[in-house]
């Protein structure tokens, strides 16, 4: 079943075009990995998803929430409503996790579930207490982010995403900003996520994490999606750019 | 005749109370309502002076309580006219202001007939009769006479008319509040004479028991009446005071009151020898130090303190108010909060209370002195915090917008619930400084006679002319004030950073 639909995505910053009509589909419970050389609209692409930046034309829909970029609603208020129900149907993970540094762990994976979605802090934090736990934080639910490693850090910040439920989990470059010996805690904590059934997109440059992970395989380059396929695209690729790009990245890695 | 700056004591608590219940909002018109009670009953009648003029008007160390000869005089003829008299207390030059503007009824204060005031005042019956005396150092033998004033310098109060007599001498006006201060510029040697009525001169004398100055000879052969004055239109009232002080005049309950005072009948034009009874003979330096620490610390309770609080907290919410609409990107919003920010910081934060006290005064919005100090330090607070706040919110990372945001949270969760609390650490230590100076600068209020620390102190300094000892005491109330303030801040800061490394 199709979860996630982009369709014709295009977005401009000033004179630069960084997505020229991306077109792609998620089923439920899969993992899509986007890769790309950098300025590729890898990550624009997911922030489209939630709408951090607004596309100037096209479709997304996830879920029942879906938004026609070519054909918003005049009225605010209206307008407002849709992005913020297309925006419920995600949750983001920053390359650089973005966690509330004046709340603790507990009170980061807290905020979105009761003062966005109303639940009763009780269950909310029995909740949050077994996502940290999920993600190997069990005991460190009081320490502010400042006491935590960046590996921590990072897996607060998918433990917050997940806090909120989502239909599907959007992850942005989730180890670019850690040093080398603290990767594979957190990619340890996404493969997990993923054998349980999430449905995910991935932004990464992590090409052997991406062969275990990726049920689907998106290469952007230049605006445009390249090539497309199963994990197979990442070893065998058809198009030579990707060819290029995988050899690079493999041999800096 | 005119004296350090004075004020309004008797709003004081209502207006307060009034403030604290809406802060922002405007009060206006506390002086309609003291009409509206006068049709029940007794007619208010509300009485400017100075309180700060021994023996004439000031208040009683040992009772704490408005005294003088013409607070006497003025009580004896509200009591003869039926009145219930409310007194408030400012400058000499500003209780003709507060006349027009209607803030009061009547102005008890030694105040001199003169053509000019005639043409814009009421006057009663003159109930003091003085004469001009020049004043110079003991040393000083070469004036004896106005015409020795020509090319010297006086210190003289600017609106009294004993300076434009000496001004008339061809004397150069030095401005002073007051007779005690310009006396010290007398024996300071920075000024040559001083021109004065005979019944302040003396009283000085004796309650300060100096040798340092002498009266060196008459200022004119005219003798000055002295009357309580009324505003143009409100014949009624004064009618009813001239009757009642000439009952007053032929019981001789005038000469009873002036006896006390004096030892002499002023009430009556005879050039009677004065023997002027000190109001403060005896005091020693110690004693007027320790007689002002309560009205002092009075002042701070009841004016500094209510006056930084209240105008902290409402110029703090305007300042938040400015800093989102400088941030909302809507130019109707920026450029007026931008332009508002830009008057504040760039004009003196006196104008600013004189425009609010005086100037909406002139235009139908009457504040009582309190609330207009109120309402200018708050307006001043905003502009610089407003600044201080922006910068504070423009510090916190784009990343946390973006994280609130996809969390589902709205602008204003965003605001209230990620971006302030963080801001707020940033901002403490800035808004700590705009806290102490605002501490500090309360004590503009008392120019627009609202009562606090500083006003206590110039009463004190006026009644004993001790104004080393007394200002020195009043900066380490303040110091005092701002050191508690800044101990607070750094807990405050200390928890606003816990979650910092």
């Amino acid at each position: 079943m199709t979860l996630v639909e982009a369709h014709g995505i295009t977005k401009s910053f000033g004179d630069q075009t960084v997505l020229r009509g991306v077109d792609f589909t998620a089923e439920r419970g899969t993992a899509t990995v986007l890769l790309g050389p950098s300025g590729s609209g890898k990550t624009t692409i997911l922030r489209s998803l939630n709408v951090l930046e607004t596309p100037d034309a096209g479709r997304v829909r996830i879920g029942d929430a879906a938004v026609d970029f070519d054909d918003l609603p005049r009225d605010k208020a209206a307008r407002r409503r849709q992005i913020a129900a297309l925006r419920a149907c995600s949750g983001m993970v920053f390359q650089s996790h973005h966690l509330f540094p004046h709340k603790t762990a507990l009170g980061n994976l807290l905020e979105g579930p009761v003062q966005v979605q109303g639940r009763p802090v009780d269950e909310a934090t029995a909740d949050a207490r077994q996502l940290l736990e999920r993600v190997g934080l069990a005991g460190r639910e009081d320490a502010y982010p400042s006491q935590l490693s960046g590996g921590q850090q990072q897996r607060v910040g998918i433990a917050r995403a997940l806090a909120l439920k989502p239909e599907v989990l959007l992850l942005d470059e989730p180890t670019s900003a850690l040093d080398p010996e603290l990767v594979g805690e957190v990619l340890a904590v996404v493969r997990d996520l993923a054998a349980d059934g999430w449905t995910m997109l991935i932004v990464t440059h992590e090409v052997r994490f991406a062969r275990d992970v990726a049920d689907q395989v998106l290469f952007l380059d230049g605006g445009v999606v390249a090539e497309r396929g199963g994990a197979e695209v990442l070893t065998d690729p058809r198009e030579e750019r990707t060819r290029r790009f995988l050899s690079r990245v493999l041999e800096a890695g | 005749m005119s004296r350090p700056p004075s004020a309004v004591r008797l709003l004081l608590l209502l207006v307060a109370t009034a403030l604290l219940t809406a802060v922002g909002a405007v009060p206006v018109q506390a002086a309609g309502q003291d009409r509206a009670a006068a049709d029940g009953e007794r007619r208010v009648v509300r009485v400017g002076t100075e309180g700060t003029y021994p023996p004439f008007t000031f208040t009683d160390p040992e009772t704490d309580e408005l005294t003088g000869y013409d607070i006497e005089v003025m009580k004896a003829v509200g009591e003869r006219a039926g009145w219930d008299l409310r007194f408030t207390q400012g400058t000499f030059d500003a209780l003709f202001p507060a006349l027009d503007a209607e803030r009061i009824d009547v102005i008890a204060n030694q105040v001199t007939i003169n053509d000019e005031r005639e043409a814009r005042y009421l006057f009663t019956q003159p109930y003091t009769f003085s004469r001009g005396v020049i004043v110079t150092a003991s040393d000083t033998d070469d004036i004896t006479s106005l015409a020795d004033l020509k090319g010297r310098t006086t210190a003289q109060s600017e609106t009294s008319n004993w300076a434009q007599v000496a001004r008339d001498a061809g004397a150069d006006v030095q401005s002073v509040e007051g007779f005690g201060p310009a006396a010290e510029l007398l024996v300071q040697g920075r000024v040559d004479a001083i021109v004065n009525d005979n019944i302040a001169v003396l009283d000085y004398l004796a309650s300060t028991g100096s040798d340092e100055i002498k009266i060196a000879g008459d200022a004119g052969e005219e003798v000055s009446r002295q009357a309580l004055v009324f505003r143009q239109g409100d014949e009624a009232l004064r009618d009813e005071a001239d009757a009642a002080l000439r009952e007053l005049a032929a019981d001789g309950t005038l000469a009873e009151i002036s006896e006390d005072y004096f030892g002499a009948d002023v009430s009556v034009e005879n050039d009677a020898d004065l023997d002027v009874a000190g109001s403060d003979s005896g005091r020693s330096r110690w004693d007027v130090v320790r007689d002002a620490a309560w009205p002092m610390l009075r002042g701070a309770l009841v004016g500094t303190i209510p006056l930084t609080v209240i105008s902290f907290v409402a110029g703090l919410a305007l300042a938040l108010a400015l800093a989102l609409a400088r941030l909302s990107g809507v130019r109707l919003l920026d450029w007026p909060a931008r332009a508002y920010v830009s008057l504040i910081r760039g004009t003196p934060l006196l104008v600013q209370l004189f425009i609010v006290f005086y100037g909406l005064g002139q235009v139908g919005l009457k504040l009582p002195s309190f609330a207009a100090a109120c309402l200018a330090l708050s307006l001043n607070v905003a502009g610089y915090a407003a600044e201080v706040i922006r910068a504070s919110i423009l510090s916190v990372p784009r990343g946390q917008f973006e994280a609130a945001t996809t969390i589902g949270m709205d602008s204003w969760q965003t605001m209230r619930r990620i971006v302030l609390p963080q801001a707020s650490r940033i901002a403490v230590p800035p808004l700590g400084n705009t806290l102490l100076s605002l501490i500090k600068d309360t004590a503009l209020a008392s120019v627009v006679l609202a009562p606090e620390l500083f006003r206590a102190a110039q009463d004190a300094a006026a009644l004993s002319t001790e104004y080393l000892p007394l200002y020195c005491f009043a900066a380490l109330y303040y110091w005092v004030i701002c050191y508690l303030v800044s101990l607070a801040q750094q807990p405050l800061e200390r928890r606003l950073g816990r979650y910092a490394v």
